[in-house]
C-alpha cells in the first residue's frame, strides 16, 4: 500500500472514530468499551516506559493504577476536590510512591526486580482491602462524583443568568475526555522519547555498562522513568474513579498488570504507538470472549487462557511484538529531517 | 604533569589476585601501550580506572583542574564525567539504535536537558538538541561514518563498529581514552585506518591508553608500554627495550621477536 493511501486511511479511520459519538445510532455499550480501550491505552503507553523504554521487567504496574484511581475518589468523596486538581495530585501521589518503590529497588536486575514490583502490587491491594478505614476495605468506594466542568463563577460575572456547568454523565463526555487523555499521554511519550532522557532509558536498555559509561546515572534515570511510569497509570486511575464512580480493591488485581504488559508486548516493546494497538485489540478481544465463553458454557475466566495462548503465540512467531521499532520518533524531528536532506544533498 | 598516575594498585577477586601492586603513571597527551598475555590484567585496570571495579588496595589519582585527585571508588558515569572515556574489548555499542542515536547518547554527560524541557520543547531545550546533531556529526565525520548516520549500529561491519564506538567515547570530550583491544579482528587495511585514528585522536590532546595485542600497531604508535604479567608489573620503557627485555619475552613475546 502507498504510503499517502495509508496516512489518508489513518486519519480517515481517526475522524469516524472522533464523531462516532455524536451520532444518534451511536451504541452506549460500543461508547463504553472505546472508554475503557482508551483507559488502556494510556496505562499502557506508561508502562512500556519500563520494560520497552528501560528494558526491566515490571509486574506490578497495576498497583500505580490503584494508589491514582483510590487517591481521586478519597479526595472527590472527603474534599469535593475538581477533576482538574485531582488528576496532577494522583500524578504526584503515583510519582512519589513510584520513587519510594524505585529507589531501593531498582539496583536489583532482572527476575529480582520482577518480584519485588509484583509483591508491591499485591502490597497495594492488601492494604486497599485491610485499611477500612481509609478505603472501606472489600465494601468499595461508591458514590464518587462524575467530573464536572464548572465555569458558573466565571460565566455569572460575566451574564447573570448564564451557567457554565456541566456534569458529565453518560459515555459521550467521557469519550472525549479520554481521547483527549490519550493524545496527551501520547504528545509526552514522543517528546521523551526523542530527547536526552529517552535516549538514557533505551541506551540502559541496550546495554547498560555502555550507557554508565557514556555518563548516564543508571540508577537515577531508571528511577526517573518509574516515576513518570508510575504517575501515568496514577493518572488513569483517576479517570477510572471518576468514570466509574466507583472503586474496589479487586479492580487492581495482579492480572491486570498482566493484560497491560500483555497490551505492551503485543504493540512492542518501546513503541509506545504499538501500544495502543494492543490495548484497543486486548480489550476488544476480552468483549469478544465475554459473549463466546457463555456460549461454549465456559467460566468467564477462561479467557486468562486466551491471554496466556497469546502471550505463547507471541513468543514463538513475533517475539518482537506486531510493530518492532523502538527510538523512531526521533526520525520526525525538524532538526534530523534538515539533517537527511543535507546528506542526501551533498 | 602527569595525567594518571597509578600507585600500588592491587585488585583481588575472592582468592584470585588479578593486580599486584602496580604503578605506573600517563602524562599528558602520551600514547601508552598497556601489553601482556590474556588474563594479565590489561583489562581489569581498564575497569579500574574507569570506575567499573573498585580497586581492593592502592591510589589511582586523576589530573582535575591542575590537580591530582584521588578516584577511587567513583562510579562509571562520574569518570566519564570527570574526563574519562573507553572502549571495550568486546564492542558494545547500543545496537539497535542509530549509528547517530549512539554518538548522541555519548553527549549525554555534556548536556543537561530534563523532562520538562524535553515535554514542553523549551527552546534552550531545542538549541541544546541541535548542538547536540552538529557535535555528533563531527565526531561520525572524525571517524569517516557519516555515511551511515541512520543506519543501525548492529548491521555496520566490525570494523566500522569499533569506530563508531571510539566517536561515541570522544563524544563524551575526554580527556583520557581507554581503547581496549581497537584493532582485534580487524584486516590489515583497518589496522592502518586505525592507527591514523589514533593519531589523530592524539592530536586532539586527548591522552591514550591503549590495550593491543597487534604489536606492529602498539610499537609503531606508543612510545612508552607497560607490561602485565599475572597481575604483576613486569617491564616498562620505550618500544625498543621492551622488545629486548628477557623477561617480556619469556612471558609474552615469544623468542622470535626480538629478532623480528
Amino acid at each position: 500500500m502507498n504510503p499517502n493511501l495509508k496516512t489518508t486511511l489513518k486519519y480517515l479511520l481517526l475522524a469516524a472514530v472522533f464523531v462516532y459519538p455524536l451520532f444518534s445510532f451511536a451504541n452506549e455499550y460500543v461508547l463504553h468499551v472505546m472508554v475503557l480501550i482508551m483507559i488502556y491505552m494510556v496505562l499502557a503507553m506508561g508502562l512500556n516506559i519500563i520494560p520497552g523504554f528501560c528494558g526491566l521487567l515490571d509486574l506490578g504496574y497495576v498497583g500505580f493504577y490503584g494508589i491514582g484511581a483510590y487517591t481521586a475518589g478519597l479526595l472527590t468523596i472527603h474534599f469535593g476536590l475538581s477533576f482538574w486538581v485531582i488528576v496532577p495530585l494522583a500524578a504526584l501521589n503515583g510519582a512519589i510512591w513510584g520513587v519510594l518503590l524505585g529507589a531501593p529497588t531498582l539496583r536489583l536486575t532482572g527476575d529480582y526486580f520482577a518480584i519485588v514490583t509484583f509483591g508491591f502490587s499485591e502490597l497495594v491491594v492488601l492494604f486497599l482491602t485491610n485499611e477500612i478505614w481509609l478505603t472501606r476495605g472489600p465494601l468499595g468506594l461508591p458514590g464518587i462524583d462524575p467530573v464536572i466542568i464548572d465555569f458558573s463563577w466565571l460565566s455569572t460575572l460575566i451574564h447573570p443568568q448564564w451557567d457554565w456547568y456541566w456534569e458529565f454523565i453518560g459515555p459521550q463526555p467521557y469519550f472525549y475526555l479520554g481521547l483527549f487523555l490519550v493524545a496527551l499521554v501520547y504528545v509526552i511519550m514522543g517528546r521523551m522519547e526523542d530527547s536526552r532522557l529517552g535516549r538514557a532509558w533505551f541506551a540502559i536498555r541496550e546495554d547498560s555498562i555502555a550507557a554508565s559509561s557514556c555518563g548516564v546515572n543508571l540508577l537515577t534515570y531508571k528511577v526517573i522513568g518509574f516515576a513518570i511510569s508510575a504517575a501515568i497509570g496514577a493518572v488513569a486511575g483517576a479517570f477510572l474513579a471518576r468514570w466509574t464512580m466507583f472503586l474496589s480493591p479487586d479492580m487492581f488485581k495482579f492480572w491486570e498488570s498482566f493484560l497491560i504488559l500483555c497490551m505492551v508486548v503485543l504493540g512492542g516493546l518501546g513503541n509506545f504507538k504499538g501500544s495502543l494497538v494492543g490495548a484497543a485489540i486486548l480489550i476488544a478481544l476480552g468483549e469478544v470472549l465475554r459473549i463466546i465463553l457463555p456460549a461454549l458454557n465456559l467460566p468467564t475466566e477462561t479467557r486468562f487462557l486466551a491471554y496466556g495462548m497469546i502471550m505463547v503465540l507471541m513468543m514463538r512467531f513475533k517475539p518482537m511484538g506486531f510493530f518492532p521499532a523502538i527510538a523512531t520518533q526521533s526520525r520526525k524531528n525538524p532538526i534530523l529531517i534538515k539533517l537527511k536532506k543535507d546528506l542526501g544533498s551533498s | 604533569m602527569n595525567i594518571l598516575d597509578i600507585d600500588s594498585l592491587t585488585m583481588r577477586f575472592g582468592g584470585l589476585l588479578a593486580l599486584a601492586d602496580v604503578s605506573f603513571h600517563v602524562a599528558r597527551g602520551e600514547i601508552l601501550g598497556l601489553i601482556g598475555p590474556n588474563g594479565a590484567g590489561k583489562s581489569t585496570m581498564f575497569n579500574c580506572i574507569s570506575g567499573v571495579l573498585r580497586p581492593t588496595e592502592g591510589d589511582m589519582l586523576f589530573e582535575k583542574d591542575g590537580k591530582l585527585m584521588r578516584i577511587n571508588g567513583y562510579k562509571p558515569e562520574k569518570m566519564t564525567h570527570f574526563g574519562v572515556a573507553r572502549t571495550f574489548q568486546n564492542v558494545r555499542l547500543f545496537s539497535a539504535l542509530t549509528v547517530l542515536d549512539n554518538v548522541r547518547i555519548g553527549r549525554h554527560c555534556r548536556t543537561k536537558a530534563n523532562f520538562f524541557g524535553a515535554v514542553l520543547r523549551t527552546r534552550s531545550q531545542k538549541e541544546e538538541e541541535q548542538r547536540i546533531v552538529d557535535e555528533s556529526m563531527n565526531w561520525l565525520k572524525f571517524v569517516d561514518l557519516e555515511k551511515f548516520v541512520f543506519n543501525t549500529a548492529g548491521s555496520l561491519s566490525y570494523g566500522f563498529q569499533r569506530k563508531l564506538e571510539i566517536a561515541r567515547s570522544l563524544a563524551t570530550e575526554p580527556r583520557l581514552l581507554l581503547l581496549d583491544e581497537p584493532a582485534a579482528g580487524m584486516n590489515p587495511k583497518e589496522t592502518k585506518s586505525l592507527i591514523d585514528l589514533i593519531h589523530k585522536i592524539s592530536d586532539l590532546g586527548v591522552t591514550v591508553i591503549l590495550i593491543e595485542h597487534d604489536m606492529k600497531l602498539v610499537m609503531s604508535i606508543c612510545r612508552r608500554l607497560v607490561v602485565l604479567d599475572h597481575g604483576i608489573k613486569i617491564a616498562e620503557g620505550g618500544p625498543r627495550e621492551i622488545r629486548a627485555n628477557p623477561k617480556v619475552i619469556e612471558a609474552y613475546l615469544g623468542r622470535g621477536a626480538a629478532d623480528a
